[in-house]
């Protein structure tokens, strides 16, 4: 038990759960065929948003990660508004020196304590180690010690909130807004004939996804208790966008499960780390010309569906007959 | 002093023209944004750095060298990058985001090869200074304002007047029209990828002289700079990115020099940000709110 509960691994797990977060968000924008290259610009300003929320003015965390999720989502509208006007084109460069602005800011700025960085952030686990110390925990619980618990509970909060997400990207599929989405990505001046405002979608698309990443750099910083500039450059985006296109970006899965595989690539084969920006490259390049849908796409879904529930998807094709009839 | 600024300014700004000249070439006829292109900028700087340094050889030789490297990376960037993902359909973000990847492959290699520290040119080439009268203007800032006029005028030129030129604006024009007129678009299309790439990788030496440094991380900074003067002189449009080039050089020479220095990176793209509220398809971009379409 103890084996497992080291912190290393629980670590990577909180890991892999933040940029499950980060996947979900560059999905939303490539779910209206846009592509975002702001996520760690907005990452960077959910985390010193927070960081510094919590260390200069005392706020308390259950305040201070969600008001860094709206501080990146009010930037998003700075770029956002007069970006998705026009092609898709300017909306990834726009973006792209949005987030080189926000790393040039953050390193002239005193407050964020320019290329140094901000230290001693108020972790996560700490304050739900207190709780957990009031609530009489304090010696642990049934031979885990405190602070394996409170880093448990930490990865239970993450997972909540990537389940959260994941729910909310299902339901959204079937709404009106999804659907609208999915019409502005499949054609976007077919959907504007056919009466859908896309400018807005977009713009809302492009905001869910600057508050995800604003909430996951949130969680981020107080749970590395350091930030720097350094953290979010321009490879960060470029490991985000990786999520998505690795796992597929036509599905809420693709992104989940390009984000598990490329946080514990880099963990498991120690020995090419020295390669892996190389190696990030290349898939880029070889997913683009082989599967640019990305591992997980709807036919590989609906191809698993029907092999594991035959039942089921009778019962779907009946459902959907019924909706349509 | 204003008139020094300026000239400064103009140097700077002609190698941003270069660089953004590349982008925009491939943009036109591709309607494309080639990422790479910072990475292909960087390695021509490496390049002729060797040259000069390991070599011997003079500038020239080393501006010559730079510039086939970049045609050859050009070549290989559009054979593996490019093509594969012209033959089928596929969503218009996947060359941006397969020369992503290649701009990442590049610069990791860089770093492997080069080591992340600056290297600099040997000290031959900064010395001298010309004086007319208050003005100081040093045999480096020549060289960098003769080349890269030289290269802007020479590819007017040659598009405006040259069968390879017209086919080139041809295709720009419309790809389908100009292969039915008999244009070979994909000769055309290499051709265009080797020529910007070249020309990036001249920027990338020029610039390495600029600033008496070389560091694989260049790629990057520069590559947004060329990005941001494609937008400011709207998409494809090859006199806005001569002239958004050179204003950007401008501004930012100014802000150093009247304002603070350490936000130089940002004057980029603040200028885009605000260009994009009031004047979105460029400063020379049709009509249209497309773009350069």
């Amino acid at each position: 038990m103890d084996q497992w509960l080291n912190p290393y691994y629980l670590q990577i797990v909180m890991f892999m759960l933040i940029n499950a977060m980060l996947g979900i968000s560059i999905y939303f924008t490539l779910a209206t065929g846009q592509l975002s290259l702001g996520n760690a610009g907005f990452m960077s300003v959910g985390a010193y948003t927070s960081a510094l929320l919590s260390l200069k003015a005392g706020l308390p965390l259950y305040l201070s990660i969600p008001a860094g999720g709206v501080a990146a989502c009010v930037l998003a509208a700075v770029i956002g508004i007069p970006a998705t006007r026009l092609q898709g084109i300017y909306l990834a460069i726009a973006t792209l020196g949005f987030g080189e602005v926000v790393r040039v800011i953050i390193l002239n700025m005193k407050v964020t304590n320019g290329a140094l960085g901000l230290s001693g952030i108020p972790a996560l686990s700490v304050q739900i180690g207190k709780q957990l110390n009031s609530l009489g925990l304090g010696s642990g619980l049934g031979g885990i010690t405190v602070q394996q618990l409170s880093n448990l509970s930490v990865i239970g909060l993450l997972a909540l909130v990537v389940i959260f997400l994941v729910f909310f990207a299902l339901r959204l599929r079937h709404s009106r807004l999804g659907r609208a989405f999915a019409a502005i990505k499949d054609d976007e001046h077919a959907a504007e004939v056919t009466g859908v405002d896309t400018v807005r979608y977009k713009l809302l698309a492009f905001f869910m996804s600057a508050f995800v990443a604003g909430i996951a750099g949130a969680l981020a910083a107080h749970i590395t208790f350091y930030i720097g500039p350094k953290d979010f450059s321009y490879h960060r985006a470029v490991e985000i966008l990786l999520f998505a296109v690795l796992g597929g970006g036509n599905v809420i899965w693709g992104p989940l499960l390009g984000a598990g595989i490329l946080t514990l690539l880099p963990e498991l084969l120690r020995t090419v780390a020295d390669y892996r920006e190389m190696i990030y490259g290349g898939i880029l390049v070889i997913m683009m010309i082989f599967r640019p849908q990305g591992l997980i796409s709807e036919e590989t879904l609906r191809l698993w569906r029907s092999k594991l529930f035959p039942a089921a998807k009778t019962e779907q094709e009946a459902v959907a007959r019924r909706s349509a009839g | 002093m204003l008139l020094q600024q300026v000239v400064n300014g103009l140097t700077l700004g002609s190698t941003y023209a270069i660089i953004a000249l590349g982008y925009t070439l491939i943009f036109g006829v591709l309607n494309i944004v080639n990422m790479a292109h910072g990475e292909i900028f960087m390695i021509g700087a490496f390049v002729g750095l060797m040259l000069v340094t390991k070599l011997q050889t003079g500038i020239f030789t080393a501006l010559a060298g730079a510039m086939l490297t970049g045609a050859v990376l050009g070549y290989l960037l559009e054979r593996i990058a490019l093509r594969p993902l012209r033959r089928r359909e596929v969503s218009h973000l996947a060359p941006l985001i397969s020369t992503i990847g290649v701009s990442i492959f590049l610069e990791s290699l860089a770093l492997k090869i080069f080591g992340p520290q600056a290297q600099s040119f040997p000290p031959v080439f900064s010395g001298q200074l010309f004086e007319l009268g208050t003005l100081k203007i040093s045999i480096i800032q020549i060289v960098i304002l003769a080349v890269s006029f030289g290269l802007m005028i020479a590819l007017r030129f040659w598009l405006a007047k040259t069968k390879m030129g017209k086919s080139i604006r041809a295709t720009a024009e419309n790809l389908e029209t100009a292969g039915l007129l008999g244009v070979n678009t994909s000769q055309v299309i290499i051709v265009t990828v080797m020529l910007a790439s070249g020309l990036g990788s001249v920027a990338g030496v020029l610039v390495g002289l600029a600033f008496n440094a070389v560091e694989p991380t260049m790629g990057i900074t520069m590559g947004f700079k060329g990005l941001a003067v494609l937008i400011l002189g709207g998409l494809g449009n090859i006199t806005g990115a001569m002239v958004g080039g050179l204003l950007l050089g401008i501004a930012e020479v100014f802000s150093v020099a009247y304002g603070e220095s350490s936000y130089r990176e940002a004057v980029a793209f603040g200028l885009i940000i605000i260009l994009l509220f009031i004047r979105p398809q460029g400063l020379f971009g049709s009509g249209s709110a497309q773009g350069g379409r």
